[in-house]
C-alpha cells in the first residue's frame, strides 16, 4: 500500500484536492491512501508517507522537507493545483514512487 | 507571462520573502499561533453566547449565574492563552529544528515563562477584611466596608500586595509577546545545552530508553531554568521590575500603537503579503509574522473587554477581524467578487469552469483554486485588484468603525466563516456590519470587472500568439 501526503498552509485547499485524487484512485482500483496535512503537522508525520506533495503556495519549504526525509518531495505545478487536475497529479506521484 | 526585468525583480522578491518567511523562528511563531487558534474560536463562541444569547431571556442574578459558564471558558482560554502559546511555540520550534525531544521544549518554555513572573502582585481588592489574633483567641476582626472608613462604595478602592498569585494580565492577551519571546529563547538555549555531549547523563546500556531520555535532558533543563531564574532575580533585585512588565511597555505597547496609528501599517503589510501571493507564495508568510500576532492580541483583548461588558477603546479598532471578516471575503484578495463577476459577465469558458470549481470553497474563504487556476499568479491585470481591493476594505472598515457606523470587532470568528455571517459574529451581531459586507461585495465586483475583461483579452491574445508560434515552429509548446 502506497501512501501519498499532500501538504499546504492550513491543510484546507489540499483536502479539496485529496477528495478528487481519492475518487480518481478508487476509479482506477489503486491501492493507495491519500491524505492532507498542514505544514506543521506534516513535519511530525513524515514517516507515514511514501511521497510528499507540496501545494505551490508552500513550494519554498521543499528544501526543509527534503532535508528531513529521504522520501521524494515534489511541488505540485501551479496550474494543475489550481484546476484541481487530480488524474495528472496522481500520475506524477505514482511515477515518482516507482 | 511577464518578461525581462520585471520578471526577475518579482522572482527575487518572491525568493527573499520566502526565505524570510521560512526562517525557523518565524515559522515556529506562525505554527504556534495556528495551533492555539481553536481555543480563540471557542472563546469567541462562549463570549457571544454570554453577551448576546443569555441576555435575550435572562436578567440579573440568573444572567450572572449563567454567564459564569462563559466566564469559565474565557478564563481557561483567553486568559490563559499566553502560557499555552509559549509552550506550543517551544514545541513547534523543536520540531522545526528537528530536535528529537519536542515535549521537553514545551515543558522548558512554560517553566521559563512562569519563572519570569513577579512573585508579589500589587492588586485591587474588592473589600478588605482584617483579623488580629493573640495566641488562640481572636482579638478583633472586621470587614472594612466603605461606611467604616467614612466613604461611599463608589469613592473607595483598596489595593494590597499579595503573594502566591499568578496574574491573568501576564497569562492572557497582554502576555502573548512575552510568551513568544520566552518560548523561542528558552527553547533555543535548551536545545543548545542538550546538544552538548558533556551535559548528557548517560546511564549506560540496559536502561529503558524512556528513562534514559528523561535523564539526558535533566542537566540542560536545570541550567536553562536556572539562567532564567537568575535573570528574574536580577531584574527584581536591581530594578524592582519583571520581564513581562518590560516587554509589555517596551515591545507590545509600541507595536500595538503602530498598528492603530491609522490603517497604514496594516495596509502596507497586506499589500506586500498579497503581492507575494500573486507570485505563488502564501500571503501568511509575511502577514502571519508581521501583522497577525499583534492584531490577534488586539482582538483577544477586545474579546475580554466585551466579555466584561466594557467599551472598546479606539486604539483597539484595528484588529485581526478587520482582515478576516472584511478584507478576506472569499479568501485572500477577496476573490469571491471575481468569481461573481465571472458568473455574470464572462463568456470565457475556461474562466467559467474554474469559477464553478471555486465557488463553494470560495464561500468559505478558501481560494487556492482561483489563485492558481484562474490564474491570478503572474497574471498582471488581476494582480492589481487582488492587492488593492483588500487594502481599500481595510481602510474603509477601519474608517467606518472610527465613525461609529459599524461596531468594533469584538469576537474572533473562524476565518472560514462565510460572508454576512462572519460580519455578524465578529461585531457581536451588529446588522450594520453585515450590510457593509454586502456593500463591500458590490464594490469589489465593480473594481474587479474591468481587470477581468483585460485579463481575458490578454489570455485570448496570448492563446492566439501561441497557436501562431506552434504553427510556425511546427511543434507543440507547453503552456
Amino acid at each position: 500500500m502506497k501512501k501519498i501526503m499532500l501538504v499546504c498552509n492550513a491543510g484546507m485547499s489540499t483536502s479539496l484536492l485529496v477528495q478528487k485524487m481519492q475518487a480518481e484512485a478508487k476509479n482506477r482500483g489503486l491501492d493507495v491512501t491519500i491524505e492532507a496535512r498542514p505544514m506543521a503537522e506534516a513535519m511530525e508525520n513524515l514517516d507515514s508517507a511514501d511521497i510528499l506533495l507540496l501545494g505551490p503556495q508552500i513550494g519554498y519549504a521543499k528544501g526543509d522537507f527534503q532535508k528531513a526525509t529521504d522520501k521524494p518531495v515534489e511541488v505540485i505545478a501551479m496550474v494543475d493545483y489550481g484546476r484541481m487536475n487530480a488524474p495528472k497529479i496522481l500520475d506524477a506521484a505514482l511515477a515518482e514512487m516507482n | 507571462m511577464a518578461s525581462g526585468g520585471g520578471q526577475s525583480f518579482l522572482d527575487k522578491f518572491a525568493e527573499v520573502s520566502a526565505k524570510i518567511g521560512n526562517q525557523v523562528h518565524l515559522r515556529s511563531l506562525r505554527d504556534g499561533f495556528a495551533t492555539i487558534m481553536p481555543i480563540y474560536i471557542l472563546a469567541g463562541i462562549a463570549v457571544l453566547i454570554n453577551n448576546v444569547v443569555f441576555p435575550l431571556f435572562l436578567t440579573d442574578d440568573a444572567l450572572a449565574a449563567a454567564q459564569y459558564w462563559g466566564n469559565a471558558v474565557t478564563l481557561g482560554t483567553l486568559s490563559f492563552a499566553a502560557i499555552l502559546l509559549c509552550g506550543v511555540i517551544g514545541y513547534c520550534l523543536a520540531n522545526n529544528k528537528r530536535f528529537g525531544n519536542a515535549i521537553a521544549c514545551l515543558v522548558v518554555s512554560i517553566c521559563s515563562m512562569v519563572i519570569m513572573f513577579p512573585q508579589t502582585l500589587t492588586t485591587a481588592v474588592a473589600n478588605l477584611t482584617y483579623a488580629v489574633s493573640s495566641g488562640d483567641s481572636a482579638v478583633a476582626s472586621q470587614t472594612l466596608d466603605a461606611s467604616v472608613l467614612g466613604a461611599t462604595a463608589d469613592t473607595i478602592s483598596y489595593t494590597g500586595d499579595v503573594t502566591g498569585m499568578i496574574s491573568t494580565t501576564n497569562t492572557g492577551a497582554n502576555g502573548l509577546f512575552c510568551a513568544i519571546i520566552i518560548g523561542l529563547v528558552a527553547t533555543t538555549v535548551f536545545i543548545a545545552f542538550s546538544n552538548n555531549k558533556h551535559l548528557q547523563i548517560n546511564l549506560g546500556e540496559g536502561i529503558p530508553p524512556a528513562v534514559g531520555k528523561s535523564f539526558s535532558v535533566m542537566l540542560p533543563m536545570l541550567i536553562t531554568l536556572s539562567i532564567f531564574a537568575v535573570f528574574s532575580a536580577l531584574l527584581q533585585g536591581l530594578f524592582g521590575t519583571n520581564l513581562p512588565a518590560i516587554i509589555s511597555t517596551a515591545v507590545s505597547a509600541p507595536l500595538m500603537g503602530l498598528m492603530n496609528a491609522g490603517p497604514w501599517a496594516v495596509i502596507v503589510i497586506y499589500t506586500v503579503a498579497n503581492l507575494l501571493f500573486c507570485l505563488g507564495i502564501h500571503q501568511s508568510t509575511i502577514s502571519g509574522v508581521l501583522a497577525e500576532p499583534i492584531l490577534t492580541m488586539v482582538i483577544v483583548e477586545n474579546m475580554a473587554l466585551y466579555a466584561a461588558g466594557e467599551p472598546i477603546p479606539a486604539d483597539h479598532y484595528m484588529n485581526m477581524q478587520i482582515i478576516n471578516s472584511f478584507a478576506l471575503i472569499g479568501g485572500s484578495g477577496c476573490t469571491l467578487m471575481l468569481l461573481l463577476d465571472t458568473f455574470i459577465f464572462s463568456k470565457h469558458k475556461a474562466s467559467r469552469d474554474i469559477a464553478k470549481l471555486s465557488i463553494l470553497p470560495g464561500i468559505f474563504n478558501i481560494n487556492e483554486p482561483v489563485i492558481y487556476g484562474y490564474p491570478i499568479v503572474y497574471n498582471i491585470p488581476l494582480m492589481i485588484p487582488f492587492v488593492i481591493v483588500p487594502d481599500i476594505f481595510i481602510a474603509a472598515t477601519y474608517g467606518l468603525t472610527c465613525l461609529g457606523w459599524i461596531s468594533p470587532c469584538v469576537v474572533q470568528a473562524p476565518w472560514t466563516t462565510p460572508p454576512v455571517l462572519s460580519a455578524l459574529l465578529s461585531t457581536g451581531m451588529d446588522w450594520r456590519a453585515a450590510v457593509w459586507q454586502v456593500i463591500e461585495i458590490g464594490i469589489g465586483m465593480a473594481i474587479y470587472l474591468p481587470f477581468m475583461k483585460v485579463s481575458e483579452k490578454a489570455q485570448q491574445h496570448q492563446l492566439e500568439l501561441e497557436q501562431q508560434a506552434n504553427e510556425a515552429a511546427g511543434h507543440a509548446q507547453a503552456a
